[in-house]
C-alpha cells in the first residue's frame, strides 16, 4: 500500500467513527491498514509526522486521534 | 514576563528540529579514578553507614559518602548539591535508584571534611539537607510516586507520608543495626507507577469509593465508550439518566465489581473516586528483589487499611516503627523481613507485631488466592 | 511574606529528614527575589502556589490535579503529561503545569557543570521543581505550560545534546545499577547495554505502537538493586558458569575477624564471632559450600550464584570469569492480574557488542506481542494468557529445565498434531474393522 492510500483510509475510517469515539488504539490502526504492527508504525509515525493524526496519552496508554477532535480537547481547555 | 524563545519556530517545527538522541553518554560524566577502574575493582567495605571505600586491582580506591534526599528536589537544592560536588569532588557526583546522592572522592582524606560539610548543612526548618548513611543492615531512603503535589489518581499523598515515615526511621537511616538491610517503598495508588509490590515494607494508597458520577457534565466532557473501555473489571456501561427531568446520556457503575483504580478517571474527569473517609493507606511487608538465600518475593497485605491523618500519617509510622523494632529484635542475621516471617510463621508475625487479622487479608482475587490459603495442618495456634 | 498559609505542611519543617516543605518555601522565596534577574516563563509564584494547593490537599484528604493528555512536542508520543489544577482561580501559578521526562545517563552519574546548564532551562522555562530521580529512573521535571514545551525540547536538544524520556505505551526510559563502574559484584557493564539499547530504541521510546508500556532494567548481579525482576518486562541480569574465585587466606582473615563480614555492613550491633557455619555455609540455599576450619569448597555444579556467600565475603569470594546475563521476562507491578517476577527465558547469553544476540530476543518478542498483545496487557500477561511455550516459539528459543521451577502439576498437555505419530486424520472405516459399532 502506498502512504497516501493508507492516510484516506484511516482518516475515512476514523471520521465514519467520530460520532462514538476519536481516540483509537494503535491496533485499531494496523487493523484498519490491515498491516503487521511494524510496518503500520511507518505510516502511522508518518501520518502524525504531517499532521493526519495526533496522539493523546493517559500517562501510561497511548492512543491516537484526528487533531483537535473529541471532548478532551475542550476539556483539557489546550483548543 | 516577555516570552523568551530557544529559537523554534511554531510554524515550521520540523525546521532545523532535533530528535531522537537519547540521553548524554555515561561516561562524559565517570569520575576520573571510576573511568580508570571500571571493570576492575577488587572489594568494598563500608566504613561506616553512610561511607564506602571500593578498592580497584591498581591499588586506586574510591571514597563514596552517600546521603539521603527528598526525591521532590528544588533547582536551589541541586545547585547546592553541585556547589558541594565542585568544593570536594572536581565537580562529579551521582544519584542512586533510591533517591540518594552520593559524593565520590579519590582519597581518604578528603573524607571527612565531605561528611563535616553534608552534615552542617540544614533548611531553615531545622531538618538536615543531607544526611549521611543509607548504606548496609539499615533503612535506606525511600522510594515513591507523586502523590497530591502532581498526581490525578492518588489515594494518599507520597513526599509527606516518605517525610513523616523517614523521621521516625531516621536513627536506622545512620545506624547498622538491623539483621539485614530494610527497604521500605511508597506508591500512593494502587497502579503502583513506582513498583512496590516487592519491598520489606510497602505503603499504598488506596481508595474505598467507587468514582462519583457528575450525570450532568459526563457526556459533555468525556467520551463514555472511552470511559467504559477503561475499567480493568468491565465495571462501567452506558446509561441513560435522569437529570433534572431530562434524559440523560452517562455511565452506569456496577459498585461490587469497582477495584478502585481510577482508571476511569484518567480517561473521564467527571467520575472523580477521591474521598477524604475512603482513601488511606495499606501495609504490605515481606517483598524482596534480591535472589540472596531465598528467591524474590511479593510484599504481602498486612493492615488492610489506614486512614490518611495529615499532615504527619501517625497510625501509619507507628504500625511500620512497631513492625521495624519486632524484626530488628527477633530476626537472625541476615534475614529479611519476608524471611523472618516465613520462618516463624505468620501468625506468630502477626501476634508479635500486635496486629489484628481480618477477612480484608485473606487472598480473593483471581486464581493466585488459592495458592496463598493454607493446605497443611502445620499451623502454630 | 508567604502567599498561602500552609499550617499543615509547616509541621513537616522539623524533624531530622531532609523536609521537601522547606526545601519548597525556600525555592519561593528565591523566585520572588529573583537575584539572578532570571526570565521566568511560567508565573514567578508558581512554587507558592505549588505549596497552596498541597496544603489543600492535605486539609482535604483529596488531589487537586486532573490529567490531560494532549499536550506533548512534535512528533513524540511521550515523554510529557498533562496536568491541569482543578482550582485555578485559587491558585493561577499552577493552573497548567505539566510534567517532562528527562532521559537520564545511565547509572545517574552526572558533573555539576551539566546539571547546572539543565537547571538554568528548567528554572527559567519551568518551576524549578524536580524530582531526582522518577520511578521508572528519569529526571522529572514538575510543572511547565504548553507553549514552554517546544522551548525546553529545543534548548535541551540544541544546547545540552539531551533528549526527552518515555510515557505512554512506549518502551520506558531503560535504568541500570551502578554495574562495573563501582561494583566487583557486576558481571557485565550494565551502563554500556543500557545506553546503547537505549539510543538503538529511541523511535520505540517516543512514539508510541505497543500495546501498553514495556520496561527495560539491567542489574549487575542476582542482588538485584534496580529491581528488575520485580518491575521490568525484560529484566537483564547478570550472572556467570563457572567456580566462584576463592582467595583461602582471604577466607582465613575472616575467620580470625580481621575482616568485617558483609563489608561491614552489621557493624551497628555485637552479632557475637564470626561464625562460618552459621552465617555462610549453613545458610548457602543449595549447601553446595563446606569448610573444613582451614578450607572453604564451593560445589560449582551445584550453585545457584545467589550471592550470599559473596555479599558476606567480598574479600575473598569474586564472580567467575565466563560472565554474562540472564534474561528474564514479563515481571509487573499487580494492576490488573496480579503481580508477576520476571520469568527465566535465556538462561545465558555473553554481553558482546554489539549485543545482536540480545537484540534480537529483543526484537522477536515485540513482534510477538504487538501483534497478539490486547490492548493495555503487559507482556506477561500476554504470556500467562497464551502459554509459555508461545513465548518460545516466538523467540525461537528452544525448552530447557531451567525455564520452570517445576514440571507441570497436571497432565493436559495440548499436543500438536506433528508431534503424534501419523498426525489426527484417521480412518473410521478401518478403525471399525477391528471395533464393533
Amino acid at each position: 500500500m502506498e502512504y497516501e492510500e493508507a492516510k484516506t483510509l484511516i482518516v475515512e475510517k476514523l471520521m465514519k467513527k467520530q460520532k462514538s469515539k476519536s481516540k483509537f488504539y494503535f491496533s485499531d490502526l494496523a487493523k484498519i491498514l490491515e498491516m503487521k504492527p511494524r510496518a503500520a508504525k511507518k505510516f502511522i509515525n508518518q501520518m502524525v509526522q504531517d499532521e493526519t493524526l495526533e496522539y493523546w496519552s493517559s500517562g501510561s496508554t497511548s492512543m491516537y486521534g484526528l487533531p483537535g477532535t473529541g471532548k478532551q480537547a475542550a476539556a483539557e481547555h489546550e483548543d | 514576563m516577555a516570552f523568551v524563545s530557544s529559537g523554534y519556530n511554531p510554524d515550521k517545527p520540523m525546521e532545523n528540529r532535533i530528535s531522537d538522541i537519547g540521553p548524554r553518554k555515561f561516561d562524559e560524566f565517570y569520575p576520573p579514578v571510576i573511568a580508570k577502574n571500571k571493570g576492575k575493582w577488587l572489594y568494598h567495605e563500608i566504613l561506616q553507614p553512610g561511607v564506602l571505600v571500593h578498592v580497584a586491582e591498581s591499588g586506586d580506591e574510591v571514597y563514596t559518602v552517600r546521603c539521603g534526599g527528598a526525591r521532590l528536589m528544588s533547582v536551589t537544592h541541586i545547585r547546592e548539591i553541585c556547589d558541594i560536588a565542585d568544593a570536594h569532588c572536581d565537580g562529579y557526583l551521582r544519584f542512586t535508584t533510591r533517591n540518594n546522592i552520593e559524593f565520590m572522592v579519590d582519597s581518604k582524606d578528603k573524607v571527612q571534611p565531605l561528611i563535616d560539610d553534608l552534615e552542617s548543612r540544614k533548611f531553615d526548618g531545622g531538618s538536615f539537607k543531607f544526611p549521611v548513611g543509607g548504606t548496609g543492615a539499615g533503612v535506606t531512603n525511600i522510594v515513591h510516586t507523586q502523590g497530591w503535589i502532581h498526581c490525578h489518581t492518588p489515594a494518599t499523598d507520597a513526599s509527606g507520608p516518605v517525610k513523616a515515615t523517614m523521621d521516625v526511621l531516621f536513627d536506622d537511616f545512620k545506624q547498622h543495626r538491623m539483621p539485614a538491610q530494610i527497604r521500605v517503598s511508597l506508591a500512593c495508588c494502587l497502579n503502583m507507577c513506582g513498583a512496590v509490590h516487592c519491598s520489606d515494607i510497602a505503603i499504598l494508597g488506596y481508595h474505598r469509593k467507587p468514582p462519583l458520577l457528575d450525570h450532568e457534565y459526563l457526556d459533555k466532557m468525556c467520551e463514555i465508550p472511552l470511559a467504559i473501555a477503561a475499567c480493568p473489571t468491565a465495571a462501567i456501561k452506558p446509561a441513560k439518566v435522569e437529570f433534572k427531568g431530562e434524559k440523560v446520556k452517562s455511565v452506569a457503575v456496577k459498585n461490587e465489581r469497582c477495584m478502585f483504580c481510577g482508571n476511569c478517571y484518567t480517561m473521564c474527569p467527571s467520575m472523580p473516586l477521591a474521598d477524604k473517609e475512603g482513601d488511606g493507606i495499606v501495609i504490605m511487608v515481606g517483598g524482596k528483589v534480591s535472589n540472596r538465600i531465598s528467591n524474590p518475593k511479593f510484599s504481602k497485605v498486612v493492615v488492610a487499611f489506614l486512614p490518611n491523618d495529615a499532615p504527619r500519617w501517625d497510625a501509619t509510622t507507628a504500625i511500620i516503627k512497631k513492625i521495624v523494632e519486632v524484626y530488628a529484635a527477633d530476626a537472625q542475621k541476615y534475614e529479611r523481613v519476608g524471611d523472618w516471617a516465613e520462618r516463624i510463621g505468620w501468625e506468630k508475625f502477626f501476634e508479635k507485631c500486635e496486629l489484628d487479622f481480618t477477612h480484608h487479608l485473606i487472598d480473593d482475587f483471581r486464581d493466585a488466592a488459592y495458592y496463598t490459603w493454607r493446605q497443611t495442618t502445620n499451623f502454630k495456634f | 511574606m508567604a502567599k498561602h498559609e500552609t499550617p499543615m505542611l509547616d509541621q513537616l519543617e522539623s524533624g531530622p529528614w531532609p523536609s521537601f516543605v522547606s526545601d519548597l518555601k525556600q525555592e519561593a522565596a528565591r523566585r520572588a527575589a529573583n537575584p539572578d534577574n532570571v526570565e521566568f516563563q511560567v508565573p514567578q509564584d508558581c512554587v507558592e502556589d505549588i505549596l497552596g494547593v498541597l496544603e489543600l490537599s492535605f486539609k482535604h484528604g483529596r488531589t487537586h490535579w486532573k490529567h490531560g493528555g494532549i499536550v506533548g512536542v512534535f512528533g513524540y508520543g511521550g515523554g510529557v503529561i498533562g496536568r491541569y489544577c482543578d482550582q485555578p482561580e485559587m491558585f493561577p501559578g499552577v493552573a497548567h503545569f505539566h510534567t517532562v521526562r528527562v532521559a537520564q545517563p545511565a547509572g545517574k552519574y552526572y558533573k555539576a557543570e551539566y546539571l547546572r546548564e539543565l537547571m538554568a532551562i528548567w528554572d527559567m522555562r519551568g518551576s524549578g521543581i524536580t524530582n531526582m530521580h522518577g520511578s521508572t529512573g528519569d529526571i522529572i521535571f514538575i510543572g511547565t505550560q504548553t507553549d514552554q514545551l517546544e522551548e525546553i525540547f529545543w534548548e535541551m536538544t540544541h544546547n545540552l545534546n539531551q533528549d526527552l524520556g518515555g510515557s505512554g505505551s512506549n518502551l520506558r526510559t531503560p535504568a541500570d545499577c551502578i554495574g562495573s563502574s563501582r561494583c566487583e559484584y557486576s558481571c557485565y557493564d550494565t551502563q554500556a547495554l543500557c545506553h546503547d539499547l537505549t539510543v538503538e530504541y529511541q523511535d520505540e521510546l517516543h512514539r508510541p505502537a505497543f500495546p501498553y508500556k514495556f520496561k527495560f532494567k539491567f542489574d549487575g548481579c542476582p542482588n538485584c538493586c534496580v529491581a528488575s525482576i520485580a518491575r521490568a518486562d525484560m529484566a537483564f541480569i547478570g550472572t556467570w558458569k563457572d567456580d566462584i574465585k576463592i582467595d583461602q587466606e582471604a577466607v582465613a582473615a575472616y575467620v580470625g575477624g580481621e575482616f568485617a563480614p558483609n563489608g561491614g555492613a552489621h557493624s551497628g550491633r555485637d552479632w557475637g564471632p564470626f561464625d562460618m557455619e552459621k552465617e555462610v555455609t549453613g545458610l548457602c540455599p543449595t549447601k553446595c559450600m563446606m569448610y573444613d576450619g582451614k578450607k572453604l569448597y564451593i560445589d560449582t555444579a551445584n550453585c545457584t550464584r545467589c550471592m550470599h556467600c559473596i555479599n558476606v565475603m567480598p574479600r575473598a569470594l569474586r564472580i567467575g570469569d565466563d560472565r554474562g546475563l540472564s534474561i528474564l521476562v514479563g515481571a509487573k507491578a499487580p494492576i490488573l492480574d496480579g503481580a508477576q517476577m520476571g520469568s527465566l527465558l535465556v538462561p545465558f547469553v555473553k554481553v558482546e557488542e554489539p549485543y545482536d544476540e540480545i537484540k534480537e530476543v529483543i526484537e522477536s518478542i515485540w513482534d510477538w506481542w504487538m501483534e497478539e498483545g490486547k490492548n493495555r496487557e503487559r507482556l506477561g500477561e500476554l504470556i500467562k494468557r497464551q502459554g509459555f511455550q508461545k513465548l518460545l516459539v516466538a523467540t525461537g528459543i528452544d525448552p530447557v529445565i531451567q525455564h520452570v521451577q517445576e514440571p507441570r502439576h497436571n497432565p493436559y498437555i495440548f499436543w500438536n498434531e506433528d508431534e503424534v505419530d501419523g498426525g489426527w486424520d484417521r480412518d473410521i472405516d478401518a478403525f471399525r474393522k477391528d471395533h464393533q459399532r
